[in-house]
């Protein structure tokens, strides 16, 4: 089978390109490497295709060879194929030269044993130094080129293996004195002056010999193959790093050159200097850098040497020059300036009137208008220098309208903000915006006089563009607390000022579950509660919930447990629902430090994890319940008379935060079914809390007392046992009214159950004694629901239900100056000594 | 002093991948000696595809701005150079230098010859300079005269071959990749010893020397008694010298009238070969002196074949060439505006042109438009929202023109009218054009009769000067205006 053709070379080429190790993994890989060697001797394919063949090469060697045998063998085909080239002209020359050197320095066959290096490298400096080659290599019309090919390859074999052209520093001198192309000579000249001085150390003296020899030093191989590579310290060329603080690293401090050495090398630093404005300006950098660092610490090599160079230099629109000495005129780091601009500083300002700018502070860059800034890397890096300027600056007065660096600063930052501002502009601007803020904050954290207004100037912006939060977030995140804390109070206050049902809700959310805190729960639940109601979806009401567990870290506070409870109700989400359940729960169980546990590992409560033996104890303690006094007093209130059954009324006063109080209760002589525990979320002193409603479930309709016990969690996180004093439950708390009777028919209704009373009931007649008041106060104290009929002030029917199923009925009638005389009935004769004594006990009482 | 990988990636936004690879070239020579400084630090060049996606997404051009990325967005990451470091896998490459400049991103890793833990300072890094220097190279030859996509495919088609040439194994050996270019085509020519590495070839032909001055000026003119107007005027010269022999040496001498301020902040190409050191003393920065040198200034050099900036300079000239005033008065749907202008009496009336375009932005189409003008014609552009006084060649007697009118607009519609970030509100300027042949701001001129030249035969030298505007902005007096450097580094 022939050669692929060139199209079939060049589908191949393609499919390589888009993913080298697919394409090599896959079945057309395996052979590449090798056809494409074979295919280079082919006469079929044109020079073109061959040219992009080796151009591949000079790319993918380390894929197509990936060893060093494979290496070794395409160099040496690659050589194979460069001298069997016909004498004409080529186009193959160059590309095979680099492909070669490709090869054995990407492959790591570079060394003494590879005899394609062997063969390479003489070819190569015989090209580089002008010699004739025997047997014609290439025509005349194609040396200049190969000549300069060459020394690139020798230069880039001499920076994988540092020292190789030690020897042959002088011919190389030698070449560059006579004709020769001056860039690549020289440049070839001075890397491997540069590593023979660095390697200097290890290789001994005898740098004069070197320099001066014409043809290369002699020993067994003119290649310094080991120098490089028999020493523990590696080879930086760019190390010591800058600021040049430790020249003892590579050794240098410790050459020490002999005169002879010094004047020789002085001349042939000096020789390539002075041709150095024949090399293009990237070359020259280059030269310079390198000389610059052979010859840093070394005696006898004064700096003056580079002075021509360095004042054409300085004044130079390109240089491009990595600074031996002063920093190059633009900042090599920045991205270029329109190219119509010297790359300098531009010209200074001028006062109305033309009076020059004389006397200037420090001469920092000027910002230029934002309209011209696109890139934000240039207004950052300014913003910083203004930065350092006000810092700087705080010690001077306030220069006065417009003097202040100061108010500058504020201008470009609200430049930024308006920007950042506008509705549907790209992120960048934001993030320019923010970047912005936090070098501020990171340069001026102390100088309120520059927080505040940024301060005020982020809240207005959030007011703007809500959509931002997340960024807010970001920079609540990063910066410190001078910031942070005033920025985190003025963007709450911003939020909880928002109606519940704002569009930007989510947003709202976001950031309020970052900025709440101590000082703004109250606000903070009320905006909650508002928007609670504008949550329809999981993502919203999860942000809700978010921003509850936020309040939960931060303490809790009156009102989130309601709200808890209320969401624990409210969300449609069951997942929301149990969130909200889960929250209270811990609130109600947990709190101070454990709270924050129990919602994360922070590093606010870190000994909780870690400090096992010192927890043992205080574990224990929380989890046994201890006896405690009553945090809170309990009494009956006044009577509730609704419903089917009595209800006791108990106001609660508290005495002590509790949370998830349980009260429970215990009736004196089983008169009463046993009753209910009573359950409240949390009480707090500062707090009013609702009275608590006891549902008494009578067997016998007869007064007793309730013993009352407390189970509750301390706000440490503690679960407490304490015993009430016994509550009074009197004969009157029983009392129920009988159903409304018709209108008009109460007294036919009264006097039905009057009847019904006897002949199984009983009767009796008790004086009742009047205060001041008369008749009618007292039936309006304490009968007044219980009246059935009435004729006031002189005649009163009172009807009384005492559940489970008994009756009371009173009539007071003709009521005398000190007392009325109270006829009474009941159906079940045990009452009537109860009753006496009640109505005994409204006579004392008035 | 290498790059371990050269790209050039087009920016398409709006497609699925919002960008292409156009050429890549990797140095495997290199490569090897990155991993051998780098040692356990060392992370690979990627193959494109993930390059491609990496580098994009950390330049902010995948388009996918919509949410906020807080390793993209994030206040902290402050990048203040076009250095970056892009995740690969679990690791992050670095240093990546890259720059997007029309739609074109330019990209190269340089190699850290040295460890890179602790990650060393930048300015350490020779390979940056020269990286950046190769990236503008590239720049500059795929856009200097080019007109068309097909000119720029034609350059693109041409990189790998240029790329041989001026950076065969990394390091590279010019970043004028015009030189390379021209360099193949003289690769018959025999040539002597001792020849510059920017001179490519030779020249035949009939000798001549062309040397033209061209000014720029810029202003930013508030009309405010609180912000200080600013004016500068940047010069550059270029030369263009068709000259035979292989190292011609040409003498170009600038001068200045009598009490002209002095040149500053003078910058030389690099074909100049040598330079008194007190050319470089007068800088608008330092606040030297400015009597102490004043001329002529002279620059002796070995001209480039092709046309070059032999030199910039900057001057403190007293007075802007055009003194503005614009005033906007925002009634109802309507704005009422005012604009004077008044040439210098010291400026050369006679203009090639001269034009003062009002863009009005972030509103909708002018409506209705009723104006008076006392001098040059007004056209309106009204989708544009832009109207453009024409003054043209001369100002009247008086100096002075006026403009006065009401300006109307409708509904904004987002996509038609132009939008801007700065014209917010009241926020607006005017923005003047102009250009004066057979003059400068300054005064230099190149006298031909003293331009040297040490070459085979008597050279043609012609000298041309102009002063045309740059960022001549006047802003509306009655509302805020980015102010620029202002008055942040004036003293009392």
């Amino acid at each position: 089978m022939g050669p692929p053709s060139r199209e079939a070379w060049a589908q191949r080429l393609g499919a390589f390109r888009a993913s080298p190790c697919a394409f090599l993994a896959g079945p057309q890989g395996e052979d590449l490497g090798r056809e494409l060697l074979s295919d280079l001797r082919s006469d079929k394919l044109s020079e073109q295709t061959k040219v992009s063949l080796l151009a591949l090469s000079l790319e993918y060697a380390a894929q197509l060879w990936p060893d060093a045998p494979a290496a070794e063998a395409a160099a040496a085909s690659l050589l194979d194929t460069l001298v069997l080239l016909p004498p004409r002209p080529s186009a193959l020359r160059r590309p095979l030269l680099l492909a070669a050197t490709t090869a054995l320095a990407a492959g790591g066959a570079l060394g003494p044993a590879s005899g394609a290096a062997c063969r390479l490298l003489p070819l190569l400096l015989g090209l580089a130094l002008g010699r004739d080659l025997g047997r014609g290599f290439g025509p005349a019309s194609e040396q200049r080129p190969l000549q300069a090919t060459a020394c690139e390859c020798l230069r880039e074999l001499e920076s994988c293996q540092p020292g190789l052209l030690r020897a042959s520093l002088g011919p190389l001198r030698a070449g560059l004195a006579q004709e020769g192309p001056v860039q690549p000579l020289s440049l070839l000249l001075a890397l491997a002056l540069h590593n023979a001085l660095a390697l200097q150390p290890r290789a001994g003296a005898g740098l004069q010999g070197l320099l001066t020899a014409r043809v290369a030093a002699a020993g067994d191989s003119p290649w310094s193959w080991t120098l490089a590579g028999d020493s523990d310290v590696p080879f930086e060329p760019q190390a010591p790093s800058w600021p040049e603080a430790e020249e003892g690293a590579r050794g240098l401090l410790a050459l020490e050159l002999s005169p002879e050495e010094s004047r020789e090398l002085r001349a042939t630093v000096a020789q390539l200097l002075d041709a150095s404005y024949l090399l293009a300006p990237v070359a020259q950098a280059q030269l310079l850098w390198l000389l610059c660092r052979a010859l840093r610490g070394l005696r006898g090599q004064p700096p003056a040497l580079f002075k021509p160079q360095l004042v054409r230099l300085l004044g130079t629109a390109h240089p491009g020059c990595p600074a031996p000495g002063p920093a190059p005129p633009h900042p090599p780091l920045l991205p270029p300036l329109p190219p119509e601009l010297p790359r300098k500083l531009s010209a200074g300002p001028r006062r109305r009137g033309g009076r020059p700018a004389a006397a200037r502070a420090p001469a920092v860059p000027r910002p230029p208008a934002p309209a011209l800034c696109t890139s934000p890397q240039p207004s950052l890096a300014r913003l910083h220098l203004l930065c350092l300027l006000c810092a700087e600056d705080t010690e001077e007065d306030d220069r006065g309208q417009g003097g202040s660096p100061q108010r500058y600063l504020e201008e470009l930052l609200a430049g930024l903000r308006q920007r950042a501002a506008l509705d549907g502009g790209p992120r960048a601007w934001a993030t320019l915006c923010f970047q912005a803020s936090y070098l501020v904050a990171h340069c001026l954290a102390g100088q309120p006089a520059v927080l505040t207004p940024l301060v005020r100037g982020l809240a207005q912006l959030y007011r703007a563009r809500p959509v931002l939060a997340p960024h807010f977030v970001d920079l609540l995140d990063r910066v410190g607390p001078e910031l942070g804390e005033p920025l985190r109070v003025a963007l709450c206050r911003e939020v909880v000022s928002r109606p519940g049902g704002d569009a930007a809700l989510g947003w709202h959310l976001q950031v309020l579950a970052r900025v709440v805190g101590a000082g703004s729960q109250s606000a903070t639940l009320h905006f909650l509660q508002a928007a609670a109601a504008h949550c329809p979806d999981w993502g919203l009401q999860q942000a809700l919930l978010r921003v509850c567990r936020a309040l939960l870290g931060s303490g809790g506070g009156g009102g989130l447990a309601d709200l808890l409870q209320a969401l624990a109700r409210w969300l449609e989400d069951p997942d929301g629902r149990d969130h909200a359940r889960l929250y209270y729960v811990l609130l109600a169980h947990l709190a101070g430090p454990k709270l924050g546990l129990a919602l994360g590992p922070s590093l606010a409560a870190p000994a909780m994890a870690s400090s096992l033996v010192a927890e043992n104890q205080g574990f224990a303690a929380a989890l046994m319940v201890r006896e405690a006094a009553a945090p809170m007093r309990l009494s009956v209130g006044p009577r509730v008379a609704t419903g089917p059954c009595p209800v006791l009324q108990l106001q609660v006063e508290a005495l002590e935060p509790a949370y998830s109080l349980e009260l429970r209760f215990r009736v004196e002589g089983q008169l009463y079914a046993p009753l209910g525990a009573v359950h409240v979320p949390c009480l707090c002193p500062s707090r009013p809390a609702s009275p608590l409603l006891l549902p008494l479930q009578p067997r016998r309709p007869a007064p007793t007392r309730l013993h009352v016990q407390a189970l509750y969690t301390t706000p440490a996180g503690l679960t407490c046992h304490a015993r009430l004093p016994p509550l009074t439950v009197t004969f009157s708390h029983l009392f129920l009214p009988f159903p409304q009777a018709p209108r008009g028919a109460e007294p036919g209704f009264f006097e039905e159950l009057w009847d019904s009373c006897l002949p199984g009931g009983a009767e009796s007649r008790v004086w009742c004694a009047l205060g001041p008041q008369g008749l009618e106060t007292l039936v309006s104290c304490h009968l007044e629901p219980f009246v059935v009929a009435a004729r006031p002030p002189a005649s009163y029917h009172v009807a009384i239900r005492l559940p489970p199923d008994s009756k009371l009925l009173l009539r007071l009638e003709a009521p005398q100056v000190d007392g009325v005389p109270v006829a009474l009935r009941t159906d079940d004769w045990a009452l009537l000594p109860l009753a006496a004594d009640y109505l005994r006990g409204l006579s004392a009482a008035a | 002093m290498a790059q371990r990988a050269v790209w050039l990636i087009s920016h398409e936004p709006g497609t699925p991948r919002c960008g292409t690879v156009k050429f890549s070239r990797r140095y495997p020579t290199v490569e090897k000696r990155a991993s051998v400084h780098n040692g356990a630090n060392y992370v690979p060049v990627p193959e494109d595809g993930p390059f491609l996606k990496a580098l994009l997404s950390e330049l902010r051009l995948l388009g996918d701005d919509k949410d906020f990325v807080e390793s993209r967005d994030s206040c902290s990451r402050i990048n203040k150079t076009s250095i970056y470091g892009l995740p690969v896998g679990s690791e992050e490459l670095w240093p990546v230098v890259a720059f997007l400049k029309n739609d074109m991103i330019y990209a190269c890793v340089p190699l850290v010859e040295q460890t890179l833990n602790p990650r060393p300072p930048l300015i350490s890094i020779s390979g940056i300079s020269q990286g950046l220097e190769l990236l503008f190279g590239i720049q500059d030859f795929l856009y200097s005269g080019q007109k068309s996509d097909t000119e720029l495919n034609t350059k693109l088609s041409q990189l790998p071959e240029l790329l041989l040439q001026a950076c065969p194994f990394g390091t590279l050996l010019d970043a004028n990749l015009q030189n390379s270019l021209d360099n193949v085509g003289f690769a018959s020519v025999t040539q002597p010893q001792k020849q510059p590495a920017w001179r490519a070839g030779t020249y035949k032909g009939k000798p001549q020397v062309s040397i033209s001055i061209t000014e720029k000026v810029k202003s930013m003119q508030y009309g405010k008694q609180d912000i200080a107007d600013t004016w500068q005027v940047v010069g550059a010269v270029t030369c263009k010298c068709d000259l035979e022999g292989f190292m011609p040496n040409v003498t170009v001498s600038l001068h200045l009238p009598t009490n002209g301020s002095p040149l500053q902040d003078i910058l030389v190409h690099p074909c100049v070969t040598s330079l008194d050191s007190a050319i470089l003393t007068s800088s608008s920065v330092d606040g030297m002196d400015d009597s102490a040198f004043s001329g002529p200034y002279k620059f002796p050099f070995i001209p480039p074949l092709e046309s070059f900036n032999l030199c910039y300079y900057t001057s403190q000239v007293p007075v802007p060439p055009i003194l503005g005033f614009y005033q906007i008065k925002e009634e109802d749907i309507q704005l009422k505006i005012t604009v004077n202008l008044k040439l210098h009496e010291s400026i050369k009336n006679t203009f090639e042109f001269c034009e003062a375009h009002i863009p009005f932005y972030n509103r909708g189409p002018i409506t209705h438009l009723e104006y008076k003008v006392s001098f040059g014609q007004l056209e309106v552009f009204r989708e544009k929202g832009l109207l453009v006084w024409i003054i043209g060649q001369k100002f009247p007697k008086s100096m002075d023109i006026s403009l006065s009118g009401t300006v109307t607009f409708g509904a904004k519609s987002h996509e038609k009218q132009p939008f801007d970030p700065i014209c917010i509100g009241g926020t607006a300027y005017l923005k003047l054009h102009f250009r004066i042949l057979d003059y400068t701001l300054t005064g230099c001129y190149a006298d031909q009769h003293s331009v040297q030249v040490f070459a085979s035969g008597k050279p043609k030298i012609s000298t041309h000067r102009k002063l045309i505007s740059s960022d001549y902005y006047i802003w509306n007096s009655k509302a805020p205006a980015p102010v620029t450097y202002g008055s942040l580094l004036l003293l009392p």
